[in-house]
């Protein structure tokens, strides 16, 4: 078992799991159990994982949904979410859209004030998309609306973030356009959780790695030890390659699944 | 000539046997015929006014076998069931909840000659009845001549044309005398008599084409709401916008009373309320707002609210009349009391002719 | 914000407009002599019927179908927000056909229309109560568990009126319940209007304030938590605004269908979803609607026209029209 110990109680940590267990209801499989792992300040974990694993699951563990059934997490501040973007029924405004990550700080019966709609456009011009302000949602692309839903985590001024698969419904320009985000709040200062089902978004932009498998174990390290073709090949049941190339003096990290 | 006896006497027998087995042929109203061995034993009335039309012509209700239980409800309120307390046991099960839809099952059972049905509404309320192969005579509502038409055919049914003849004739004379005197009524001298067919959570009105507004006419009044639907819902304003000079309530809501509409302070500057021209419609064999036998009594009593100098009949005296006519009965005056409403029309303006003679 | 003030004014102004409206013919000067000297001390010029038909007759009346119009239309639109779903009405959670229940249970044994609006009240309450408990009560549901509850609910309200209307008394009882379940105006009073409003303006005023809360759950239940809400408590709160909002039209006028349903929509094609201007927007666009069409009831002919087929007649084809433009501007896109 490769599992990494870390000192918990570190200070400067976002988030410090100690032996979280976690099952619904009384009979469930477990999903996660003896799960230990922390996250410094301004860094990118990526969960990898095949589906139905418990990424989700984690997520809601780490922001404070669920309850771990054992074990304790404890965390550095309040961690902001961000949804995998999907089909809205409704049509809002985006600095609307913004301003509604400072909903909990908004009295029950009143609206956001002239500070709550300074911090949400001061959130969009971190993203550069200050521009988008007036548009409708509904009416953004993919990568956009993504970037929006970063700018709402962003108004309630977390330590961390945490996203669920944000690159998976977005073409290959808007994968730049956000994982290039999530670094820059990374430089700035920010840990992010993300999950994905890209290997190699993982090698781009993460500085740890968490693999979850079926049956509640799981692996943590940096992304090198971690992302290797014999564990991929076990996660997803799937022979692949890993490739390493060089491209104008950077060098290039990516995983081509074989299919059959 | 022994033989010529003979023939005349085989003739006589022969003409007696067709004349007895000789089948009542019956059109009702709908144009559907229907044949009876001889006159109806058993009869089962859906339609409610149809019970106590049955008892008029027949001075009894032994041969009905069902009727609607709102009918019961009626004879109950009214007269007829002091005079024939056993049409309080009658079936009224024949419907289901309490419309019109038969209850076949129920139907059978009472193995009735003929069934009354209406047929204004809808031939689901029919088709049923007809699937058990009982006959059916559908009824019309609503004319004064459908009226006429119906007293005609229970006649039939019940072997008592002659009878029924006698109250045609009846009707036929007051209508002809009314219209008479009526007709010398100039139009400016005529009241406006609104009749409310509702009043509570809405208003309604008895409009055009109804019998209401046939009555009115009749008895020498102008219906305000004559261009209106025949049961159509007016507001408040409207009936101030008309102004009626009588307002008569109607006899379906039992517990409605001339003192609801004194109560309703938005009706202060209304003619009929300000001088108590309010008027509860009586209930005798059958409530007197929609057509039935007793019709004339009513057109006679509207008559002598509309116009009280110039009709002066003694009303108390014609009921009494009427009823003994029709029903074998003699009413009392606390009868006679009671189908005039004395109590609830207390208070109303010229309604103290209708009172008993102070003696 | 101008843009509304200049609005609500001429809301204002349509209310003067139908109170001197009606059968009974009042001079316009004198409508406004008598609206003048309930504020202040006036010598009349008019007649005491006409300051009847005014203030009697239609004053409650225009105010009812106003009060009753905005609050039904900000209820549409929060319950559409809450529910996360442009096609729910404040119909559809059961709560009017639960109200409308009650009410025809008073009719058949009391003669009385405060009974009535009291039943009406109790009925609309047990509604939302049998929602909240087919919804796993306080652990709540998804807003199509909320959806599909309602319409268990509503059916089985509406199957227990039609068993009433079955066995009611045809002269006495029926034609009142069913004059009561078209749905009208007509017999608002002052009296009504007292036991109406107050639990009218609160909810209108509480569903003002909750104008954020309602675009935050719009989001979706998911996402309004992890924004840090307490989605439960907002969305019974909601819930139970709404069914206020019900009972007391229903306990008022009957069962005034549609006004929930199309008023918002109406709104939504002039202001989009944005939560700020919907709420107060169906408010004042809900007591235009509302007066106009009742106004139209009420003066049109000597017969008072159902509520429900005038809204029908007059809303679909501005509605089809309304829906047919956006459609086109979509495409044009």
């Amino acid at each position: 078992m490769n599992e990494e110990k870390e000192k918990t109680g570190e200070k400067s940590a976002t988030f410090c799991a100690d032996k979280v267990g976690f099952r619904y209801g009384l009979r469930g499989e477990w999903l996660l159990r003896g799960f230990s792992c922390s996250l410094p300040k301004g860094e990118i974990m990526a969960v990898l994982g095949p589906n139905g694993c418990g990424k989700t699951t984690l997520l809601k563990l780490l922001l404070g949904i669920l309850k771990p059934v054992e074990g304790s997490i404890r965390r550095g501040g309040h961690l902001g979410y961000v949804p995998q973007v999907s089909a809205s029924a409704f049509d809002h405004r985006v600095l609307d859209m913004v301003v509604m990550g400072r909903a909990a700080s908004v009295g029950f019966f009143s609206i956001p004030e002239a500070e709550d709609y300074r911090r949400a456009e001061n959130a969009l011009a971190r993203l550069g998309i200050r521009d988008l302000a007036e548009r409708g949602y509904a009416r953004l692309s993919g990568g956009q609306r993504q970037l929006v839903l970063i700018a709402r985590a962003l108004v309630s001024k977390p330590c961390g973030l945490v996203l669920d698969e944000p690159t998976s419904a977005l073409d290959f320009k808007n994968q730049d356009l956000i994982l290039s985000a999530l670094r820059q709040l990374a430089d700035e200062g920010l840990s992010v959780v993300m999950t994905t089902h890209a290997p190699h978004h993982a090698l781009h932009v993460a500085s740890r790695v968490l693999v979850m498998e079926n049956g509640a174990r799981h692996f943590c390290g940096p992304p090198e030890e971690i992302v290797t073709t014999e564990q991929l090949r076990r996660l997803y049941d799937l022979e692949l390659k890993t490739l390493r190339f060089e491209h104008r003096g950077r060098f290039l990290n990516s995983v081509v699944p074989i299919f059959s | 000539m022994r033989a010529k006896i003979f023939v005349l006497w085989a003739a006589a027998i022969l003409a007696c046997d067709a004349a007895f087995a000789e089948p009542i042929l019956v059109t009702d109203q709908y144009g559907r015929k229907t044949e009876l061995q001889k006159p109806a034993e058993r009869i089962v009335t859906v339609p409610i006014p149809a019970a106590s039309m049955t008892i008029a012509l027949d001075e009894g209700p032994s041969r009905l076998a069902g009727i609607n239980p709102s009918a019961k409800q009626a004879l109950k309120e009214g007269i007829l069931s002091k005079f024939f307390p056993k049409a309080l046991d009658l079936n009224s099960d024949i419907v289901m909840g309490e419309g019109f839809s038969p209850n076949v099952e129920t139907l059978l059972n009472l193995n009735p000659d003929v069934v009354f049905q209406w047929g204004d509404r809808g031939s689901d309320i029919v088709k049923p009845i007809e699937a058990a192969r009982l006959p059916v005579i559908l009824l019309k509502y609503g004319t004064q001549e459908d009226l006429e038409t119906w007293i005609g055919m229970f006649g039939v049914v019940l072997g008592k044309s002659e009878r029924a003849d006698k109250i045609l004739a009846w009707h036929r004379e007051e209508r002809a005398a009314l219209d008479k005197a009526v007709s010398a009524i100039p139009r400016e001298k005529r009241p406006k008599i609104l009749y409310l067919y509702r009043y509570g959570d809405g208003i309604k009105i008895g409009g055009k084409g109804s019998y209401f507004d046939y009555f009115i006419k009749m008895s020498g009044g102008v219906n305000p709401a004559e261009d209106a639907p025949s049961e159509g819902q007016i507001n408040e304003e409207q009936l101030l916008a008309w102004d009626p000079d009588i307002i008569l309530l109607n006899g379906f809501q039992s517990s409605l009373s001339p003192d609801d509409i004194y109560a309703n302070k938005n009706f202060t500057g209304v003619e009929a309320v300000k001088n108590r021209h309010v008027y509860k419609m009586p209930l005798g064999g059958y409530r007197w707002d929609p057509p039935n036998q007793e019709s004339p009594l009513m057109w006679k009593w509207l008559a002598m609210l509309a116009h009280p100098d110039t009709f002066n009949w003694n009303l108390r005296a014609d009921i009494a009349r009427a009823y003994s006519f029709l029903y074998s009965q003699t009413p009392t005056d606390e009868d006679i009391d009671g189908i005039l409403r004395m109590s609830m029309n207390a208070a109303a303006a010229n309604y103290g002719r209708f009172a008993r003679a102070s003696n | 914000m101008r843009r509304r003030f200049f609005l609500a004014a001429f809301v204002l102004m349509c209310m003067a407009g139908a109170l001197s409206a009606g059968r009974y013919v009042v001079p316009f000067k004198n409508v406004c002599g008598i609206l003048a000297s309930l504020l202040a001390p006036i010598e009349p010029w008019w007649t005491d019927i006409q300051y009847r038909v005014v203030v009697l007759i239609r004053l409650p009346r225009v105010l009812g179908a106003a009060l009753s119009g905005a609050a039904l239309a900000m209820s549409g639109a929060a319950l559409q927000s809450v529910l996360k779903n442009p096609l729910v009405s404040p119909q559809i959670i059961g709560v009017s056909s639960g109200a409308a229940f009650g009410g025809v249970l008073a009719i058949l044994f009391f003669e009385n229309a405060f009974a009535t609006m009291g039943c009406a009240y109790l009925g609309g309450i047990l509604a939302l109560f049998l929602v909240w408990c087919l919804c796993n009560g306080a652990r709540g549901a998804s807003p199509l568990g909320l959806v599909l509850a309602g319409i268990v609910i509503n059916a089985f309200f509406t199957a227990l009126i039609s068993l009433i209307e079955y066995v009611a008394d045809p002269y006495n009882k029926l034609p009142a319940i069913v004059v009561w379940l078209m749905g009208s105006f007509a017999s608002a009073s002052w009296d009504k209007l007292r036991y109406s409003a107050p639990p009218l303006l609160t909810a209108a005023a509480l569903l003002y304030f909750l104008r954020f809360r309602i675009g935050v759950l719009s989001l979706g239940s998911e996402e309004a938590r992890a924004l840090g809400i307490d989605i439960q408590r907002t969305q019974w709160l909601v819930l139970g605004l709404v069914a206020l909002v019900a009972s007391a039209t229903v306990a008022m006028a009957g069962v005034v269908g549609w006004i929930g349903l199309v008023v918002p929509h109406f709104t939504r094609i002039f202001v989009g979803d944005d939560y700020k201007r919907l709420i107060p927007l169906s408010c004042l666009l809900g007591t235009l609607y509302t007066v106009l069409i009742d106004t139209l009831a009420r003066t049109l002919i000597e017969v008072e026209i159902p509520m429900g087929i005038l809204s029908a007649l007059v809303g679909t084809p501005l509605f089809a029209f309304l829906t047919y433009r956006l459609m086109k501007g979509e495409e044009g896109r």
